[in-house]
This record gives structure tokens, C-alpha cells and sequence, in this order.
């Protein structure tokens, strides 16, 4: 028997005896590590003469390969072999939930942020003012002397305890933002005012504290068609529905002239509230045509400048996009009602990725 | 401001439905806020005769009442004290429903005795808070007949709600003008007394001082001798109750009837009462006046008072007085109709307190025009239902006669308003407003009439205009724009307030929103700024403006903790304040965590949340609002609404206090009645620092290749050596090499001593430009071990 043929014998003899990953280790090594058998023989070669030199190196070749692929094989196999053992031993209850954390935004917050995106889209800019203000601001600039009746509609409160100073107010409106935006810089203007007003009320429809936002537009020609303009255009985009159904009635506020409440016309469906169909009125906002007094109040010519001004009520405007019944549950903070009506963190409005979900 | 339809019928021609006038009146400004169908809501009410009555056997209080409804007698039972055998009385039968609270009626079993419908209270059916007996009908009468009939109800109540520059609409007359206006039909003529008086008034009116004639412009009066006062006709007591007043008797009856159709306030004095003259005047200091509210005043200098020699009989304008009011015996009256400045009025009634339907006018200005008429037409009214003989007419003062006139131009009219208007339209509307107007090439020349008060410009005769037009004339425009005006839509403040609520929400906070008052109780620990104090709070609780944002968050955790909540993660992102001063006020995010962190469950035990979960959210938020915030550091300490152990501050550019966080002071959780321990953070807004100059670009990137190398060290020091410090002095060791400093072992115990603990690091070591060797290393090594050993006194752990 040539040395191939016993290394060929050898070769099937040993593969019979790999059962695992460590035998066919040692298989490899014992023919094809640096001492193998095969090595050996290859070593060799070079003794031979050419003619067999040839033929030996092609035969050992083969074998060689054939081992190979005996061993890549087996070792995948028990490969799989050990990874179905593991998986069948790894093994987790994934109905059983971890605490997931998540908090909620407060219905206030995500309104004004739908308010801000579609103003924001009509080129308005974001005024910031004090919710502490002085009397002058809040009334007076605004073409609301000291014994105008609507200074009692507004039930002020009243901070300051210098008693020898015209006392500072809580502000009222957003209104006063308005005057400390038009001091502040030149016309054009266009802006929205939102944040935190007060008046001394407290009772099923009244709060101590709420919120309204202001918009201010000031220019050489906007007028009541433009006013009927963006307030159609809020609404739509704000309700997201095509044809907001508006009702503009005359009313009074010292600061515009003309000036116009705005009903929106709603149909209830058991609680569900409708905007833009039936024929129920809803007051939703009030508005005019700035008041040629304020503008001089505010060193503004209004021979050459016009525009108009609005006030919505942001929890107003909650109740009826989002159903929200009672005006009282938004400062109860209740965390019940904040699951409920509150809004997932990352729900941020925008023009692009739509107002709500 | 109440009418009904009937009675606005007097003063307007029309042929306009019910419906079309209560659509008219909101759309031209005048508010319908309710209207009050009396037939639907009083229609099944009938008149009945109670016949007989006995104790109800099984309830002592309760009589089972025999009652004549005309076609038959019904049993039913009655709870009233003053129901007796022969009153007549309202009668709800089975079927009806009771205006107060719907209530639809039954025949019911009370008390095991069957009664079918009810006796009727003026509560019940709405008319006043009366509730204690059942109404007692006029023994006249007529059984079996319709309340509505027989109280003459058949009419249509409206309430419109009138803006404060409309005080023209506040009687029914000026109503029917608006409406006229509007092209609801036309307005009839007002008949204008003429009186024939045949003595002079025998009281005469002086101001004390020339400065009184400042808040009264005006008074007038008419003496009517030789009354008899009654009870008012029907007609008239239908009116005042048509508009839910009480009649009282034909004298004052009659002013408040003046007052509502007219829009005249007058006073009615019993002039045997008054001493002497009347003199207007300032009241004395401290004067006191009783009302015919049945109120004693204090009165202050500057308030106008009516008086006679003696004391005051009035308040100008606002209230009469006890003394000379009249009743059943009066004899002889002076009447009032005076024109009262609107600033006075206003300042005294505010100062008092006093509502009343004469200082509502006054204070927004009355007709002066209606002084002479408003006083005759009562004079002859009184004259007609008492008798008597009037005087002539006593004017003290002026009565204002100036005209207002405003150019209108109409160009700018259209630039206004948006909607070019048919200047014959705009004559018309004028006009039927009793607005008198002349052209002259585009502008028209209008007169104001005296009863508009509110008529000061171009702007006001637009809104005349368009308000009786209807706004649905107007064209709706777009509004985009052509060139952008606003280079900045958020200010960065106010996108990092939003920034921050969406944040802190992401990371398991529930946004509140607060009050932005508190208790002066709760905010006691944070400051005791008496600048801080409201002059008028709705209440103790809310009688300051906060100093901070946790007190109100700390009792909206006691709410929630009685509503079963046990794991509070909740944050508000507001204002604190400083002061009363605009602009003395704070941005604040504000987080509190309380009780469980995470429940036990099969993979973990219960855990609480401690002081270095409010520091990982102040960080984390710092982190998202800035993202490079290398000059910040922790101070331990914060103010004393902090435990004083386990609270920090947070410092940026090593003196500006960003914020605070830990565990807050147990005696304030003790205060709240709150047993777990509260943490809390609160963040600056306003201090995180804006660059000044905005550019998108980043800084400049550069990282090493090279390999990086880890070394532990451990030390033991004193326990009272930072983290921070030992985190900080590594960099100082080789400000080239060291990359990165990481605490990876905490230990404190006996075996080290109780005074020490023993802090691990791992520094990562590495260089720009090539690897290290093993000798750099050692010399780093070296180097820092030195460093911490000298600087903290402490030794490497062995």
C-alpha cells in the first residue's frame, strides 16, 4: 500500500470517529495541521521525480479538498447543532410588560401650539409681553379711560402696594401686547400674542386665570376683508375642516372700531360637537379694526396705517376641537383627566405633518 | 336689557315676525341673549279656587286641599303654611312642567295620599326666590281661567345684552330706532308733552359751589301737588312685570317705567319730606346717607349728592334715599330729571358698591334731550293715575346744547371696511339712525344726535355703517404675503419654553398648567416679598403672585394622591415672580418626582425616585436646550426650600445660577400633608445663554484615530471630597491625554473607615497624532495619582 493510500485509509477511519466540534478539530489537525499527514506527504513531493511529482500532488490535492469540505460541512452542522441547543434553553415571556414612561402635554399647550403653526404659516410672528401689566397698557393705550364701563366688565385684579402709584394689573387681555410691540418697532406689523390672562371670576364657566391670543395686523391696507380673511383661514386650518361656517355680529371693545364678535356654527351630535355644520351659534372670538386712538397711542400715524386686531380664547377653542366639556377641569390638574385629554410628546403641530393625528 | 315685543311694538311700525326681529337685533349689535315665551312656559297653568282643606293624615306639615278648577274640583296636596280654604291660587295640573327645574308632573302618591298637580310658589314658576308660601291670586280672579290670561302674559320677553358704548339702546324706544334703521319698519313719532302749568315750583335748586356743576350738569324738576298714590293700573303693572320688575305703586311705578321706555332715569321725592330747597353739593366727609336699599353709607368728599337744608336725600344719579321716599300717604312730589356726569357717577358707584339701572345709564351717558321730555311725560302720567296739579319746570344748570360734527370721507370709508357701499345706501342708514349728514364731494358732513355718546370719529360712523349693512357684505381677501415682514417667527426664549414642555413630557413628565397665584401660606418658604401680594384675590388660597412654581405643583400632587395616584412625575414650564412690577417675572421649568419610581415586579424590586432622577432631567434638559454646555458646573447647595444634605446647584460660566435640584425640605412636604419624600428641579429658562450671533454651522470636527487607553485607579479619601473634584483633577494632570474621566465605584465602610469612602475612576487616555507607549502611559498615570494624592489627601486604594 503506497503512504497516499494508507493516508486515504486513515482519512475515512478518522471521520468516522468525529461526534462533535472538538474530534473534528482534532481530525483536522492530525492531517492537515503542520504535522499532519498530508503535510507531511506534500513535504515530501519534492523527493520525486517530475513525472510522479505531478501526479502525487494532484492526488493529494483532492484528498486534501475533500477533507476540507468534509470539516467546513460537519462544523457548520454542529454549528446548528450547538445554536438550536442554546436557542431551545433561551427563552423569555414577552407578554410580560415592563412600565412603560410616558407623560403627557397639557391640552393648553398643544392648542396654542396648533395656533402658533398656522399663524407662524401666514407670516405672523410670536409677541411676548408680562402678565403682570401696568394700568396704562392694559386699558388706557388701549382707548380705555379710567371711567370706560368696560374697565368694570373686565373684573381686574389689582397688584402693587405702593399706595402713592396707579396700581399694576394683572393683564386682562393679550391685548396689551399689542402696545408693547407697536412701541417697540416700526410697521408693518403681523403677530400673534398667546399666553395667560386674568380676571376676578370663579364659577362654572369662569376661571381666575385662562388664556387668549392675540393677533395684530398693521399695514397701509388691510382692512375688514383681510380681517374676514384670516380669521376664515384660522378657523379652517384650526379645525381642520374645509368650510368653517362664520357669523360676524357687531359688537364693542374700546380698543377696535368697527368691531365684530365671531360665532362659529356647530351641531351637536350626542357629545360630539361638529364645527362647520348645523345651525347652533358658538361665540369663539371677537375682533375690528384697530381704533385710530391706539394707534396714536403708540406714535403710529393713522391717516397712513391701518389693520386690524382678534382675541381668541385658547381653552375656548380646546373645548370645541377636542370635546372637552367643563373649563373648570383644565386647572384641576388632575392626572386622570390629563391621561384623557393630554397629548403624546412628540405629537408637535405643523403645517406639513398636519395639526392633530 | 328686558322688553317685550309687544311693548317694542309701541314705538315700531312693523310688519316683521317674532323671528325676524330677534335675528335683526343680534345682528345689529344688540345681543339676543334669551327670549322668554311666556304662553310655553305658563300656558298650562290655571287658575283654582282652593275649597277645602284638612291635615294630611300621615305628615303634619302637609294639607290635602279640595281645589276648584272650573270644571272640577281635584285633589291636592299642598306643603304651604299660607294656603287656606276660599284662595285663589295658581294651579299646575298632571302633564304641566315646572318652569324653575322642568320638572314634568305626575299624579303622585304623597305620603300614601293621591295628589294630582301642584299648587304653585313664585320660586316654582321662576318669577323670584320666593318660596315659602304659594302665590295668592287677586280675589277677583276668574276660576278656571288661564294664568296667562289672567296675568295678560301673552307676550314675547326679550333679553338683549347691550355693549357699553350703546347706552342709547337701554329703553325700548332707542330700540325700535336701531331696528327702524335696520329696515324693520319705521319708527313712530314721539309724542311730546305739553303741560300748562299753572303755579311756579315751589322748590327751588342751587348748587352749593360752582365746581358741583361738574357732576351734575343739569337738574331739573316739577313740583305735582295734591296726589293720591295708588296701586298702578293693570296696564302698567303688566309692563313692569312683563319685564320681571315688581310694581310698587303708581309714583315710582311710573319713573321706572320712564326709564325703561325712554331710557330716562328720574327720581320721585315726597316733598313733605324734603326741609326747605334742594341744593346738589359734594358730601361732607364721612356723611352718612341711607338708601332705599335699605343700606347705610359712608359717604366721601367729591360724591354728588341731592339734599335738601338739612341732609342728603340722594345719591346723584344713583340712589335715592329713605328719608324722602314716598309711600301709600304721600301728598305732594317733587320730580327729578337731572343730567349726572358719567366720570362721577362711575367713581361713586364703584366706591360704594351701588348697581342700580340709574348709575348704568348715567355712567355711560344719557340723552341730554331727554331731560324736559322724560320729566313731562312722567309728570302727566302721575297727573293722569294721581291726580294733582304740575308746576312749571325748575332747571338748575345747563343743559348741553353743543352739536358734534364729523367729516366723513367715504373713500376711506371703502379702505376700511373692504366693501365699497352705494353712498345713497350710507345716506339712508345714517339717517334713519338720526344721524343728519350733507355731501360735499367725498366727504358728507354728519351731525351726531344727542343721544349717541359713543359717536367720536370716522371709525365709529364705519362701524354705523357696516353694522346695520350686515358683515356678510363684506368680501372675504387673502391674506398671505407677497414679502415676508417677520425675520423671526419664536423668539428663542419662548422656543425653548416649548422645547422644554415637550421634553420633559418625552422623558415621563405630565405637563400641568397652574394657577399663576398662590397661597401666601404654601409660598411662605420661598419668599415673603410683600410686593407679591394681590389687592384683590378671589380667594386666601390665591391671594399672591408666586414666587415659585413648586407650591402649586406640591398641591397638585395632595389632590392626586387622594385620587388613589401613588408615583408622581409632573413638571410645568411657567413664570415666578419678583416683584408687582411688569417684567419682573422668570421663565421657569419646573420638575417634581415623588413616590415610585418603578413598581415591584418580576424583574425588579420597588424602587422610589431619589434626587439623581431630578438631576438626570435637569441635565438631560440643560443638554437638549444647549448643546454645548461645557461651562457648567454642580454646586452642592441649594436654597433653603432644599434639604440641606441632598440638593445642588447648577452653574454656568462659573457664576450664573442656572438652576437647582434634590430633595426638597421635609418641613415644606410636612406642610403639604405629603408623607413621601418630593423631588424637585427648577431651570432658568432664562439664563441658558442664546450665541450671540446665529449661524447653522457647526464648530469644527476633529477625532484621533489613534488607540485609546483605559486605567483604573481607586482612592480613599475623606467623605467629604466630591465626585466633581475627583472627576476634574485628571484633566489637570495632562490636559492633552486624558480624554474622558468616569466614576465606575462608589464604597463607604467600616473596613476604610467611617469617615472615609473610596471613589473608582477610569481615565481614558489618548493622543492625537500617535499610540501611546507603555511609558507615556505610566508617566500619565503617575502623574494623575500624584495629582489626586496631594490635592485630596487621599491614598490609592491598594
Amino acid at each position: 500500500m503506497s503512504k497516499i493510500d494508507s493516508v486515504k485509509k486513515n482519512i475515512e477511519a478518522g471521520k468516522k470517529l468525529v461526534k462533535d466540534i472538538e474530534s473534528l478539530e482534532k481530525i483536522r489537525l492530525q492531517f492537515l495541521g503542520k504535522k499532519g499527514q498530508i503535510t507531511d506527504l506534500m513535504k515530501g513531493l519534492g523527493e520525486l521525480n517530475p513525472e510522479e511529482r505531478k501526479s502525487h500532488a494532484e492526488e493529494l490535492n483532492n484528498i486534501k479538498n475533500d477533507l476540507n469540505n468534509f470539516i467546513s460541512l460537519k462544523s457548520e452542522t454542529f454549528d446548528d447543532e450547538e445554536l438550536s441547543k442554546q436557542l431551545s434553553s433561551e427563552k423569555l415571556d414577552l407578554t410580560l410588560v415592563s412600565q412603560i414612561t410616558e407623560g403627557r402635554i397639557h391640552p393648553i399647550t398643544q392648542v396654542i401650539d396648533e395656533v402658533i403653526a398656522i399663524f407662524a404659516d401666514l407670516d405672523f410672528c410670536i409677541a411676548e409681553g408680562p402678565e403682570v401689566e401696568t394700568d396704562y397698557n392694559n386699558f388706557t393705550a388701549l382707548n380705555t379711560s379710567e371711567n370706560h364701563p368696560a374697565r368694570q366688565m373686565h373684573d381686574t385684579f389689582y397688584v402693587n402696594s405702593k399706595t402713592d402709584e396707579m396700581p399694576n394689573v394683572l393683564r386682562t387681555h393679550t391685548s396689551p401686547v399689542q402696545i408693547r410691540s407697536m412701541l417697540k418697532g416700526k410697521p408693518p406689523f403681523r403677530l400673534i400674542a398667546p399666553g395667560k390672562t386674568f380676571r376676578c371670576d370663579n364659577d362654572q364657566t369662569h376661571t381666575p386665570m385662562f388664556h387668549q391670543v392675540e393677533g395684530l395686523v398693521i399695514d397701509k391696507n388691510s382692512n375688514m376683508g383681510h380681517l374676514k380673511g384670516c380669521l376664515e383661514t384660522f378657523l379652517r386650518e384650526f379645525f381642520e375642516t374645509s368650510s368653517p361656517k362664520m357669523r360676524f355680529r357687531p359688537s364693542h371693545f374700546p380698543f377696535t372700531e368697527p368691531s365684530a364678535e365671531v360665532d362659529i356654527g356647530y351641531k351637536k351630535d350626542g357629545n360630539q360637537i361638529i364645527i362647520g355644520e348645523g345651525d347652533s351659534w358658538l361665540e369663539i372670538l371677537g375682533c375690528g379694526m384697530v381704533h385710530p386712538n391706539v394707534l396714536k397711542n403708540v406714535n403710529i400715524d393713522p391717516n397712513e396705517y391701518q389693520g386690524y386686531a382678534f382675541g381668541v380664547g385658547i381653552e375656548r377653542l380646546a373645548m370645541l376641537k377636542y370635546g372637552i366639556s367643563d373649563l373648570r377641569t383644565f386647572y384641576d390638574n388632575d392626572l386622570r383627566w390629563l391621561k384623557h385629554f393630554g397629548f403624546v410628546p412628540l405629537d408637535i403641530p405643523s403645517i406639513s405633518g398636519g395639526l392633530s393625528r | 336689557m328686558k322688553f317685550t315685543i309687544d311693548w317694542l311694538k309701541e314705538h315700531l311700525e312693523t310688519k316683521a315676525t317674532d323671528t325676524e326681529i330677534i335675528n335683526k337685533l343680534t345682528a345689529i349689535g344688540l345681543e339676543v341673549e334669551e327670549v322668554i315665551d311666556a304662553v310655553a312656559l305658563y300656558g298650562d297653568f290655571i287658575i283654582g279656587e282652593v275649597v277645602k282643606e284638612e291635615k294630611h293624615p300621615n305628615a303634619d306639615k302637609l294639607k290635602i286641599c279640595k281645589v276648584n278648577i272650573g270644571n272640577k274640583i281635584v285633589d291636592v296636596v299642598c306643603g304651604a303654611p299660607n294656603v287656606t280654604k276660599g284662595m285663589k291660587a295658581v294651579y299646575a295640573p298632571p302633564g304641566s312642567t315646572i318652569p324653575v327645574n322642568q320638572m314634568k308632573l305626575k299624579v303622585a302618591k304623597i305620603r300614601g295620599v293621591e295628589s294630582s298637580g301642584m299648587l304653585c310658589s313664585e320660586y316654582e314658576l321662576g318669577i323670584s326666590e320666593l318660596h315659602e308660601g304659594i302665590i295668592q291670586m287677586p280675589e277677583d280672579s276668574k276660576v278656571g281661567s288661564s294664568y296667562v290670561d289672567q296675568m295678560n302674559l301673552d307676550n314675547i320677553m326679550i333679553e338683549i345684552g347691550i355693549t357699553p358704548n350703546r347706552q342709547d339702546c337701554l329703553g325700548v324706544y332707542g330700540i325700535a330706532r336701531d331696528l327702524s334703521a335696520a329696515g324693520l319698519g319705521n319708527l313712530k313719532e314721539l309724542e311730546v308733552p305739553k303741560i300748562q302749568s299753572k303755579y311756579k315750583n315751589p322748590i327751588s335748586t342751587t348748587f352749593e359751589k360752582k365746581a358741583d356743576q361738574k357732576s351734575c350738569y343739569a337738574f331739573g324738576s316739577r313740583y305735582i301737588k295734591n296726589v293720591k298714590n295708588c296701586e298702578s293700573p293693570q296696564w302698567l303693572k303688566d309692563k313692569l312685570t312683563s319685564i320681571g320688575l315688581k310694581p310698587i305703586s303708581a309714583l315710582v311705578d311710573v319713573t321706572n317705567y320712564i326709564l325703561f321706555d325712554y331710557n330716562r332715569p328720574l327720581h320721585v321725592y315726597d316733598a313733605d319730606k324734603i326741609n326747605g330747597n334742594i341744593v346738589v353739593r359734594s358730601a361732607r366727609k364721612n356723611e352718612a346717607f341711607f338708601g332705599l336699599d335699605d343700606k347705610e353709607y359712608s359717604l366721601e368728599e367729591g360724591m354728588c349728592v341731592i339734599s335738601d337744608d338739612k341732609t342728603a336725600l340722594g345719591l346723584g344719579g344713583i340712589l335715592g334715599g329713605i328719608s324722602s321716599s314716598c309711600d301709600l300717604d304721600t301728598k305732594n312730589v317733587l320730580l327729578e330729571s337731572a343730567l349726572f356726569s358719567p366720570e362721577n357717577t362711575a367713581n361713586t358707584g364703584r366706591k360704594l358698591f351701588i348697581d342700580s339701572d340709574a348709575r348704568y345709564r348715567f355712567e355711560r351717558g344719557v340723552d341730554a334731550n331727554s331731560l324736559n321730555i322724560g320729566l313731562d311725560k312722567a309728570a302727566l302720567l302721575i297727573q293722569e293715575i294721581c291726580g294733582g296739579e304740575i308746576s312749571d319746570t325748575e332747571i338748575c344748570g345747563n343743559i348741553p346744547t353743543e352739536t358734534k360734527e364729523i367729516p366723513f370721507d367715504l373713500i376711506k370709508n371703502s379702505s376700511r371696511l373692504g366693501i365699497e357701499i352705494d353712498q345713497s345706501e350710507i345716506e339712508k342708514i345714517l339717517n334713519k339712525l338720526g344721524i343728519k349728514n350733507k355731501k360735499n364731494n367725498n366727504i358728507l358732513l354728519c351731525t351726531i344726535p344727542s343721544w349717541r355718546h359713543d359717536i367720536h370719529g370716522e371709525a365709529d360712523l364705519s362701524e354705523e355703517v357696516i353694522r346695520i349693512k350686515g358683515f356678510d357684505a363684506i368680501p372675504v381677501l387673502p391674506i398671505r404675503t407677497e414679502n415676508k415682514i417677520n425675520e423671526v417667527i419664536l423668539s428663542r426664549t419662548y422656543k425653548n419654553n416649548l422645547r422644554s414642555k415637550r421634553f420633559l413630557a418625552q422623558r415621563g413628565g405630565n405637563e400641568l398648567v397652574t394657577w399663576s397665584f398662590s397661597s401666601s401660606k404654601d409660598s411662605k418658604f420661598y419668599s415673603n416679598n410683600q410686593r407679591l401680594k394681590i389687592k384683590n384675590p378671589i380667594s386666601e388660597d390665591l391671594d399672591i403672585l408666586r414666587p415659585s412654581l413648586i407650591p402649586n405643583l406640591l398641591t397638585a400632587i395632595k389632590k392626586n394622591i387622594s385620587r388613589g395616584f401613588d408615583s408622581f412625575s409632573i413638571f410645568e414650564v411657567g413664570s415666578q415672580f419678583t416683584s408687582d412690577t411688569p417684567g419682573d417675572q422668570k421663565n421657569i421649568a419646573c420638575g417634581l418626582k415623588s413616590g415610585i419610581k418603578t413598581e415591584k415586579n418580576w424583574n425588579s424590586q420597588k424602587v422610589d425616585f431619589d434626587s439623581y432622577d431630578v438631576q438626570a432631567d435637569i441635565l438631560a434638559l440643560v443638554n437638549h436646550l444647549m448643546a454645548k454646555n461645557k461651562n457648567i458646573e454642580i454646586k452642592t447647595g441649594a436654597p433653603d426650600w432644599y434639604h440641606p444634605g441632598r440638593s445642588a446647584s447648577l452653574i454656568i460660566n462659573k457664576d450664573t445660577v442656572l438652576g437647582y435640584f434634590g430633595e426638597l425640605h421635609p418641613k415644606i412636604i410636612k406642610h403639604h400633608k405629603i408623607k413621601n419624600r418630593v423631588l424637585a428641579f427648577e431651570l432658568f429658562i432664562d439664563e441658558v445663554p442664546l450665541s450671540s450671533k446665529k449661524t447653522t454651522n457647526k464648530e469644527s470636527y476633529f477625532e484621533s484615530d489613534f488607540q485609546t487607553v483605559d486605567r483604573d485607579f481607586a482612592f480613599i479619601v475623606n467623605k467629604d471630597v466630591e465626585a466633581k473634584t475627583m472627576i476634574n483633577l485628571p484633566f489637570k494632570a495632562d490636559e492633552k491625554l486624558v480624554k474622558n474621566v468616569q466614576i465606575f465605584d462608589v464604597f463607604e465602610g467600616e473596613a476604610i473607615g467611617n469617615d472615609k469612602k473610596s471613589l473608582a475612576i477610569k481615565v481614558t487616555l489618548q493622543a492625537s497624532d500617535r499610540t501611546l507607549n507603555e511609558t507615556e502611559i505610566q508617566d500619565v498615570s503617575k502623574k494623575i495619582v500624584d495629582l489626586i494624592q496631594q490635592k485630596t489627601a487621599g491614598v490609592v486604594r491598594s
